[in-house]
């Protein structure tokens, strides 16, 4: 499923969070002819993140079993020109506490699900530690400053409607992948992963709340299977939202 | 094989010297107002971190344009590209490690360090060197940070050199040692067991 769900992202570079470290582990992966662009230690603890690129097949299906079997997780970038999957990353932006969920962050995923599934681009909420990840499928590949446009004009009636209920927007920090001013700079992390802070599972968010793992596998499936959107129907829904044809 | 980290900025480059004194002439992708500009850039230049509760700010991204112009426009220190080729051909492993997000400066980095014909083999992006030295079980960190330099409770079977800086004298340094010049550090480093 989870090679199905993000087969339009690039299979040839990754970012890996996991606490596995040290020179043999490193030389393990590279010596699949996988090379790494740069490593990132986290200042408390032994959580290290790995950017990778050229990885072979064989070598990210060793990542995406080790991401269902929680002993890592994989995170992917998005296509440079187009892609057939995009999603917003909303976090909390506070430098402290960041992992609670705070009532700005409530109502705007809430409004922000609104807006797509009126304008007929359902998405797929994910619970990503710091916020939520809203991801949406197309059924075929969009160039990338469309779906940029249609991300930050959905986005801004997002946040109007914070605004208006008198709750501060500047509270939620907003990125929209694939964003065409930083290609091959942010990866996401894949539906399954535990969050290496709070060690939460990623679960679904529906309007009925969060739901558990298994559970939160099925909506997914479900999702997958029912929910991809057509491109006439993303036609249509840029339109609605007022973003360039 | 032996393996030595080294930090990127004020210890390869002169980072800070760029920071104070070179121009920043005012451009609208700073994404701040022009009254705003000067403002900012003498805070950024004093090393002022944003009161703000905030993680993301439009001074944020101010800090983050301007330390990235200085990543590109800072020069090696005298010594310091004859020092890491000194250790290719002496076949150490050489790890890179910085503060810096390497997220939005891997490419900016690896441009610089390959025009300044300083090789490498990995880079890191870490917070505390030390703690990823022990990590990593690296036992020679060339860092002019005052973290690697301070406090007593961390790992102390990793070796620090320090390039000496005004900084340095400024503050009691518990441990370390310092050096006035590259050569006189690949004069040391064969002694000890990295």
């Amino acid at each position: 499923m989870l090679k199905e769900f993000y087969g339009g992202l690039p299979k040839d570079r990754a970012k890996v969070e996991t606490y596995e470290h040290g020179f043999e582990y490193l030389e393990r992966i590279l010596a699949s002819g996988a090379t790494l662009e740069y490593g990132e230690m986290s200042f408390a603890g032994l959580l290290h993140k790995y950017k990778f690129s050229k990885v072979p097949e064989e070598q990210m299906d060793e990542f995406i079993n080790a991401h269902i079997a929680k002993r890592s997780n994989l995170c992917l970038y998005f296509g440079r020109a187009e892609n057939s999957l995009f999603c917003f990353n909303l976090d909390n932006n506070h430098k402290t506490n960041n992992t609670v969920l705070i009532p700005e962050m409530t109502l705007a995923v809430e409004l922000l699900r609104e807006i797509l599934t009126e304008a007929g681009c359902e998405p797929l909420v994910i619970a990503s530690g710091r916020g939520y990840h809203l991801w949406c499928r197309l059924a075929g590949a969009m160039e990338n400053e469309r779906l940029y446009q249609f991300m930050v004009r959905s986005m801004a009636k997002a946040l109007l409607g914070l605004h208006k209920k008198g709750l501060d927007h500047n509270k939620i920090k907003a990125n929209f992948y694939p964003d065409p001013r930083a290609r091959n700079v942010v990866s996401l992390r894949l539906f399954g992963s535990v969050h290496v802070k709070n060690k939460v599972f990623s679960r679904v968010l529906t309007r009925g709340g969060l739901l558990e793992e298994e559970e939160s596998w099925k909506a997914f499936e479900e999702y997958l299977s029912g929910k991809t959107i057509g491109l006439e129907g993303f036609e249509r829904a840029a339109r609605l939202v007022g973003a360039p044809t | 094989m032996k393996t030595v980290a080294v930090d990127l900025d004020d210890t390869l480059n002169d980072f800070t010297q760029t920071l104070e004194t070179a121009e920043f002439p005012y451009d609208s992708a700073y994404n701040v107002a022009p009254e705003k500009f000067d403002t900012y850039l003498e805070k950024v230049r004093r090393g002022e971190s944003d009161p703000n509760e905030l993680l993301s700010t439009e001074y944020s991204y101010f800090v983050h344009k301007i330390h990235a112009e200085c990543y590109r426009q800072s020069q090696a220190r005298p010594g310091a590209a004859e020092f890491m080729q000194w250790l290719r051909e002496n076949r150490w492993r050489i790890v890179i490690v910085t503060h810096r997000d390497l997220r939005r400066a891997n490419d900016v980095t690896r441009q610089w360090l390959r025009e300044n014909g300083m090789p490498f083999d990995h880079l890191f992006l870490t917070l505390n060197k030390l703690k990823f030295c022990e990590a990593w079980n690296v036992r020679c960190l060339v860092d002019d940070h005052l973290i690697s330099l301070g406090p007593q409770n961390e790992p102390d079977d990793v070796e620090v050199f320090y390039p000496i800086m005004s900084k340095h004298e400024r503050l009691p340094i518990q441990r370390g040692r310092g050096f006035r010049n590259f050569d006189e550090l690949k004069q040391w480093m064969p002694n000890y067991d990295c």
